[in-house]
């Protein structure tokens, strides 16, 4: 019976050495990432300013209201034809809404208007920026992935060359791009595209509305590939040789191979790798804060310009709380697709 | 040459052992060879041009960075011969912001990389090594705070940090430790598992206490996973810019270095000094592609550890 006992002192002394092992790492967890998001929350519905005098008020979902609401309204068409002005159609009070987008539908004129156009077109950009980036981060991410699972001569310092766009700092590759991007020849994007007759030599890639967007996908997709080839790389050197040879023996060819063998195996990679994309693309902030200030804004921007500049705290708290919203089903939707996150081997 | 054509070559210098090859297989290799080093020559310029770009301009003078078309090399703009000045290096080392930013990326960064790697292997050893309850729930916890949107917790923690008063280096050193918490805990969760049970058996045997088995036993063995994970964590570190940018918006003296090159400014407001941001650009990055270089392998490894054993 002695044994037993001192056994199960053991156990008691190993809990609690697990514990106490444990606690750093847990209260730190609890102190800075739950205890704000719990603040946040809470801000979210109450309308503090930052290094405001007074006391912050409790004002339910204003914020919320603020920065959601939208409304259609149509325009009257004036004596010679022509359409009022869309931003007078639109209610002022008790908050004053801004023309998003005018549209026509069954021959008459409508305006959409939001209270906040400034945070729908923030969306609007993120999403736009993330479905695009993602895209192609995974198409290129795959081709090189396959192009680098063969063994040849300087592999290593292929990788290493993988490594330098993800290495650098994000805000200074957003000013690397920006300066390759000036809008004269003084940039290589200008001297590149006048010299083939692309541009003229003076296109303001960052400027103009058709291009912008796109040219920071660019830096963005640039900077994210070479990550997402090295997952899919490691996902590609997991399948067994064994699997290859037999697709073989059964007469494959290579593109068969690829769909049958390859493709399928790889899927859980794929999944994962493109899930963290898009959270994270989804949360992109140094690439719009710096190239665009506040011309652009990406949802995250969004929400610090209105926190620093505007020093709205509850609205920006509402703003994030939106953002978290949005993530967290996509998160969600990724867990119940992989079938659950497995912690044991 | 047809689309189809490409697609054909392509597909049959991918497959590794194409027999069918009737003519000679030797020059075929030779082709295929040829054609797969293009493109992983291709690949390699596409990865370093824009490094090369800031290299290539950070040696260039105000003149010179104005010469219509810009030049591959920095050139004289009246011979066009080969010139390189270092004015924008010996701007930047006598920058007393530049410097204060590199000294505070510095301090920043290895103070959470070693607060990181405590936390964390004291966490990981219990969670990998001993029984304890909850474990599961715990992980799942930890690992769910990878998808955690930083942004969401900008404003709270904003706004605790003003009301405590707490100064932007500390603030800036516990949020980045929170967000390399939850891999650095997940990878070394992993490694202590893999180490064998019987090394934890025998010294408890030996009437060793689980602080002496983990500080002289295990530890010493998960040396590569720290290394691995503490490179992630100081990468993650000094790169992070929006805590960065916002705790120190109004303590100037603690920014740290991205948030010096955000927000350079030249001598006049109109001109944004490229030069002078690119020169500091390729200070930055090369200890983190002296880092890269050494021990490449090892951070791919840390990398991909996620998503290949999640």
């Amino acid at each position: 019976m002695k044994h037993s006992k001192s056994l199960n002192s053991q156990n008691k002394q190993e809990i609690r050495t697990g514990i106490l092992f444990l606690v750093p790492a847990l209260v730190l967890i609890i102190v800075i990432a739950f205890y704000p998001f719990a603040s946040v929350i809470y801000m979210s519905f109450t309308d503090r300013t930052f290094a405001g005098a007074r006391d912050p008020k409790f004002v339910g979902v204003d914020n919320y209201k603020r920065l959601l609401s939208l409304t259609i309204k149509p325009i009257p068409q004036k004596a010679d034809n022509t359409y009022e002005q869309a931003y007078t159609v639109l209610p002022t009070k008790p908050i004053r809404y801004t023309p998003l987008k005018e549209f026509s539908f069954l021959s008459k004129r409508y305006v959409l208007g939001a209270s906040d156009a400034d945070f729908y077109l923030a969306m609007f950009n993120t999403i736009i920026f993330t479905i695009c980036a993602v895209f192609f981060e995974t198409l290129f991410g795959l081709t090189i992935a396959l192009i680098l699972n063969h063994k040849f001569k300087g592999r290593g310092f292929m990788r290493m060359a993988m490594l330098l766009p993800w290495a650098i700092p994000t805000a200074v590759s957003s000013r690397m791009w920006e300066w390759m991007f000036s809008s004269s020849r003084i940039g290589l994007f200008n001297t590149i595209g006048e010299k083939l007759g692309i541009t003229n030599g003076q296109f303001p890639f960052l400027i103009d509305t058709s291009t912008q967007l796109w040219a920071i996908v660019a830096v963005d997709v640039w900077k994210t590939t070479p990550f997402m080839a090295l997952l899919i790389l490691a996902g590609l050197q997991l399948i067994p040789a064994a699997l290859y040879e037999a697709s073989n023996v059964d007469g494959a060819n290579s593109i068969q191979r690829f769909i049958h063998v390859t493709l399928p195996l790889l899927r859980k990679t794929i999944a994962i790798a493109l899930t963290f994309r898009i959270l994270d693309s989804m949360r992109v902030f140094d690439l719009f804060q710096i190239v665009f200030g506040n011309k652009l804004y990406s949802i995250s921007s969004f929400t610090y310009f209105e926190l620093i500049q505007n020093k709205a705290m509850g609205y920006s708290a509402a703003s994030s709380m939106l953002i978290f919203v949005v993530l967290f089903i996509i998160a969600i939707g990724y867990i119940k697709l992989s079938g659950g996150v497995k912690n044991e081997h | 040459m047809s689309t189809k054509k490409n697609i054909k070559r392509f597909a049959s210098y991918l497959s590794r052992d194409n027999n069918k090859a009737v003519l000679s297989v030797r020059s075929n290799k030779v082709i295929k060879n040829i054609l797969f080093y293009m493109l992983i020559a291709i690949l390699f310029v596409n990865l370093v041009f824009p490094f090369y770009w800031a290299l290539n301009s950070s040696f260039k003078t105000e003149s010179q960075l104005a010469m219509t078309p810009a030049t591959f090399l920095p050139r004289d703009p009246t011979t066009n011969e080969f010139s390189l000045s270092l004015k924008n290096y010996v701007y930047v080392f006598t920058n007393g912001d530049f410097l204060l930013g590199l000294l505070n990326s510095v301090i920043v960064a290895s103070t959470t990389t070693i607060l990181a790697l405590i936390f964390a292997s004291l966490a990981a050893f219990a969670l990998g090594k001993l029984r304890i309850p909850m474990k599961t729930a715990i992980l799942y916890v930890i690992l769910s705070l990878t998808m955690f949107p930083q942004i969401s917790i900008l404003s709270g923690l904003y706004g605790i940090m003003s009301d405590l008063k707490m100064p932007a280096r500390p603030a800036m050193i516990l949020v980045y430790l929170l967000f390399t918490q939850p891999f650095t805990i997940w990878v070394l969760t992993n490694f202590f598992k893999d180490l064998p049970n019987e090394l934890l058996e025998a010294a408890k045997v030996d009437g060793a206490t689980f602080f002496q088995i983990f500080y002289k036993i295990l530890l010493p063995l998960t040396v590569p996973a720290l290394i691995t994970t503490g490179l992630l964590a100081f990468i993650t570190a000094w790169n992070e810019y929006l805590f960065a940018l916002t705790f120190t918006i109004t303590d100037k003296s603690s920014q740290t270095v991205p948030v010096v090159i955000a927000l350079f400014s030249g001598q006049t407001i109109y001109n944004y000094p490229f030069g002078q941001v690119m020169a500091a650009a390729v200070i930055v990055t090369i200890p983190l592609l002296t880092l890269v270089l050494i021990f490449q392998k090892r951070i791919v490894d840390g990398l991909t550890a996620g998503a290949v054993k999640g």
